[in-house]
């Protein structure tokens, strides 16, 4: 067990900005699926499982090509 | 002049305004931070995954494994995910048809063209050296890499390769004028390519040298001068395939 916590925090300097920045992007991107319900295609649940499982390309797939355009914002 | 800036100022917005800028950053960043953790994880991975009492002789790694994993994760995915983020730049405008209206108040076609392919180069320069910085504060941090060689020259051999994918995508984008154009092109001439690596000849040519040659370089195995032709030719096709896109922007219908 010891080992095994030595071993993590040998490794935390990759560990930290590695999940945060996948996580970051990932919530991030839920967060914009939620508030702008008009996509190009698909609907809000297809997006949201999209953005927060396929890590990266699934947030850059839908800024790219799922994104609808104008100000969809509902509040 | 002052309406290339103004077009291209128009770029850098609407590229930031629709998340390029902060995917780019964090995929890069993420690459970045991936290679050396990869070089430094794997014969600890590899102990802790092999039955008790198999006896592993691994090397410990070095500078020279994280710089593999580099030239290994950045042309796989960091090129796919650039060419995937910029497959739209053309063809969304011209299916929306925003750009009748500066075209007809007076604005040059090959600027559209240049102005677009320049901040995509910028883009592209960014992620690489984001990428290249992070790896080398990382591997600086943890080894020694003073045996290694021709660092700079390798990384931009990679550089040199984007550029040509870009062009190829920006020509497929603009001829096509739709999204799936671009990346088709761009998959179709990298298909092309590997086809024509089957078959060997005395120099090296093929611009998907620029692939391999990187890690000998890094080794030592090949010297600059090596590689030399396929460095010019990807340039120029990439030239080459700006001013087609222009020429052929140029008769477009909009």
């Amino acid at each position: 067990m010891n080992t095994n916590l030595d071993m993590l925090m040998e490794y935390l300097p990759f560990l930290i900005p590695l999940i945060l920045l996948q996580i970051g992007l990932a919530i991030f991107s839920a967060i914009h699926v939620i508030r702008h319900p008009h996509y190009r295609f698909g609907n809000q649940v297809m997006w949201l499982l999209i953005v927060l499982f396929l890590q990266f390309i699934g947030p850059l797939i839908y800024f790219v090509f799922g994104r609808g355009d104008g100000n969809g914002r509902t509040n | 002049m002052n309406q290339w800036i103004g077009f291209f100022k128009k770029e850098w917005f609407e590229s930031v305004k629709t998340y390029k800028l902060l995917l780019v950053l964090c995929i890069f960043g993420f690459l970045g931070v991936l290679n050396p953790f990869t070089a430094k994880i794997t014969p600890a991975l590899m102990e802790n995954l092999m039955p008790e009492g198999t006896i592993l002789n691994l090397p410990d790694p070095s500078a020279l494994d994280s710089w593999m994993q580099f030239y290994k994760n950045v042309p796989q995915l960091g090129l796919v995910v650039f060419i995937l983020l910029f497959s739209t730049m053309m063809s969304k405008e011209l299916e929306k048809g925003t750009l009748i209206i500066l075209l007809t108040k007076g604005l040059r076609r090959s600027t559209v063209i240049t102005a677009k392919f320049c901040l995509a180069l910028s883009y592209w320069t960014l992620a690489l050296t984001a990428a290249f910085l992070i790896t080398y504060m990382y591997t600086a941090f943890y080894w020694d890499q003073s045996g290694l060689q021709h660092l700079l020259f390798a990384a931009s051999c990679l550089y040199i390769f984007g550029i040509l994918l870009l062009a190829v995508t920006l020509w497929g984008n603009t001829y096509f004028a739709s999204s799936y154009g671009g990346i088709l092109v761009t998959f179709i001439a990298i298909i092309v390519l590997f086809a024509a690596s089957i078959f060997p000849t005395d120099v090296a040519w093929n611009p998907l040298e620029l692939f391999t040659v990187p890690a000998k370089l890094l080794t030592g195995e090949a010297a600059p001068s090596d590689i030399w032709i396929p460095y010019v030719l990807s340039l120029g096709l990439a030239g080459c395939f700006v001013w087609l896109t222009v020429l052929h922007f140029k008769k477009k219908l909009l």
